[in-house]
């Protein structure tokens, strides 16, 4: 006799088709337009500041963070992804508690020293560039339209990744607190888009397995 | 192989001569065979119309339209009851946003579900059901996969014992807590039982669907194409031309036809985003249904590919 559990594939947990969750994400993206470029600049700037040892600069670091992931969890998770996924009134919750605990590490940030290790510190902007900068250009090659593209600050997979990177890079205490949300979330993220089949389920993969490799690496 | 032997059940339920056969009677619209809900003797068309995914759409106001254009087919040709669940996203909005555009047909049977394992909220929840859907009661109320089925049933019957709701029933999906289900109509007064079947999910022939008859409850069928799985499977091999006799003319047809040729069956429940799709399904319940000669033919047809 099998157990109940095993007789549900990963295709049953899937509450909405491919076509309806990419036309969701494509009119939350026109509708934002040109927004995600301010965003895109804040991200920048918390990329500055990994690579400087201000401060100052990783506290505003935190401080756009924590903005984004509120963003995400208003904007998208709240008015528009649970329209279609009633489960994601637990995402919004996480998310904005999220943000409240990136608040708080702006604390932690200014008693912390950076972490000594460099290539952890070199791997977390690496992970930061790629949710900036290679995320948007997702859709390419998992074939669908360029207007389904994820953005960081707008969309959650990039936002997770440039958080992810962001404090492995710079943030030595505390991290147990602040990294299950993203590391939950990437994993929510990569099992939905294996679900639907959409070739894009790597990239938060690859997110979870290099923040392990970075947190492993002792030099 | 000829067909001359083959008794055929035919859909205008004359001529009928098999006698374990439950009889299908005319639906009065667009000629549709129907069976009985056997508690009422009310005729049920033998397709209805799923929900699940495919009306889930949010506040999509292109695919609303697409999935209002479904409902409407669905009843222009003849169709009655529309399945669904609190738990599929945005589909109760849909399928208001659908009714109300055709302006509620007095055909619809309504087919619900109460699903919360807390069942003080069970009915809150139908009172938003209902508001989503814009009806003034539900025509059936089934406790969704057995959540709490105990304490919702009692709370179901009384509903039903003051005029709220006309029917009660329970429902389970890929031959999830059978012996549960066997349980529950063994032991409770339900009107209806929703199960998985379909020509290679048969596990409710050895025991539900004969419970069923014996204990005189609907059955509605659900994942008759195991979400288009099958359908996808097939569609690459032939039809075979010996189901032409039954007025199958695809796939989708094929396999609804052996469905609802069980007759112990009342009604089985695709889902699609399609009005051609619609029209189809609706299709497999005119013409003639297999007997048990060809749908033994059928199985061993597609167990064969
Ligand atoms: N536990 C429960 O209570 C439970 C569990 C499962 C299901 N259900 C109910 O049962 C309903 C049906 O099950 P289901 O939705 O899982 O799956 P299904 O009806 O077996 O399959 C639906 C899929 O088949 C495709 N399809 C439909 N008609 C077609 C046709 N004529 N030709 C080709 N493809 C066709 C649809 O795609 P297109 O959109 O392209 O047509 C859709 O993707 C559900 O919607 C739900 O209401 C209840």
């Amino acid at each position: 006799m099998m157990a109940e559990w095993a007789t549900y594939t990963l295709a049953d947990f899937l509450m909405f088709s491919p076509r309806v969750y990419f036309r969701l994400v494509e009119r939350y993206n026109q509708g934002l337009w040109p927004f995600q470029l301010v965003f895109i600049a804040g991200a920048l700037a918390v990329l500055f500041a990994t690579a400087t040892d201000g401060r100052r600069a990783r506290a505003a670091a935190m401080a756009t963070l924590s903005v984004a992931w509120f963003f995400c969890a208003w904007q998208f998770l709240w008015l528009r992804y649970s329209t279609i996924n009633w489960a994601m009134s637990y995402g919004t919750a996480a998310f904005m508690l999220q943000s409240g605990l990136l608040l708080l590490a702006i604390l932690w940030t200014d008693r912390a020293a950076l972490p000594a290790n460099s290539l952890r510190r070199r791997g977390g902007i690496g992970l930061m560039v790629f949710g900036l900068l290679a995320y948007p250009f997702l859709p390419l090659i998992a074939g669908r339209a360029p207007a389904s593209a994820e953005s960081f600050g707008t969309m959650p997979d990039p936002t997770a990744a440039v958080t992810l990177g962001a404090l492995v890079a710079f943030l030595s205490q505390k991290l147990w607190l602040l990294l299950p949300i993203p590391l939950l979330w990437c994993a929510f993220s990569a099992l939905t888009l294996l679900a639907m089949e959409d070739f894009g389920a790597w990239a938060p993969f690859v997110v979870i397995l290099t923040t392990f490799a970075l947190l492993l690496v002792r030099r | 192989m000829t067909i001359t032997r083959r008794a055929v059940v035919r859909g205008l339920g004359i001529g009928m001569s098999m006698p374990f056969m439950a009889r299908p009677a005319m639906s009065q619209a667009a000629g549709l065979m129907a069976r009985s809900i056997p508690k009422t003797g009310e005729a049920l068309p033998l397709v209805g119309l799923g929900t699940w995914i495919t009306f889930n759409v949010g506040d999509d106001s292109v695919l609303m339209d697409e999935c209002a254009a479904v409902i409407a087919a669905f009843f222009e040709g003849g169709g009655r009851m529309i399945d669904c669940s609190p738990m599929y996203g945005s589909s109760q909005p849909t399928i208001g946003h659908g009714l109300a555009r055709i302006g509620y047909p007095e055909r619809l049977f309504s087919a619900e579900k109460v699903w919360i394992s807390d069942t003080s909220g069970g009915a809150a929840q139908i009172e938003a059901s209902r508001e989503h859907w814009g009806v003034a009661r539900f025509d059936l109320m089934q406790v969704h996969n057995l959540v709490s089925w105990d304490e919702h049933l009692p709370a179901l019957f009384s509903m039903k014992a003051s005029g709220r709701l006309r029917y009660v029933g329970i429902t389970t999906s890929e031959g999830r807590r059978h012996r549960e289900i066997e349980q529950v109509m063994a032991s409770e007064p339900i009107d209806f039982v929703q199960i998985t079947y379909n020509i290679l999910d048969r596990a409710v022939e050895e025991r539900i669907l004969p419970l069923a008859q014996e204990k005189r409850v609907a059955v509605i069928v659900n994942r008759p194409f195991r979400q288009g799985d099958l359908i996808r499977r097939f569609e690459d091999a032939p039809l075979p031309d010996w189901v032409a006799e039954t007025g199958a003319r695809s796939w989708a047809q094929f396999l609804l036809k052996f469905i609802i040729s069980h007759p112990a069956v009342t009604c089985a429940i695709p889902a699609t985003t399609r009005v051609d799709h619609v029209r189809e399904n609706l299709e497999a319940a005119r013409g003639i249904l297999p007997d048990e000669k060809l749908r033994k033919r059928m199985t061993a047809y597609v167990e064969a590919l």
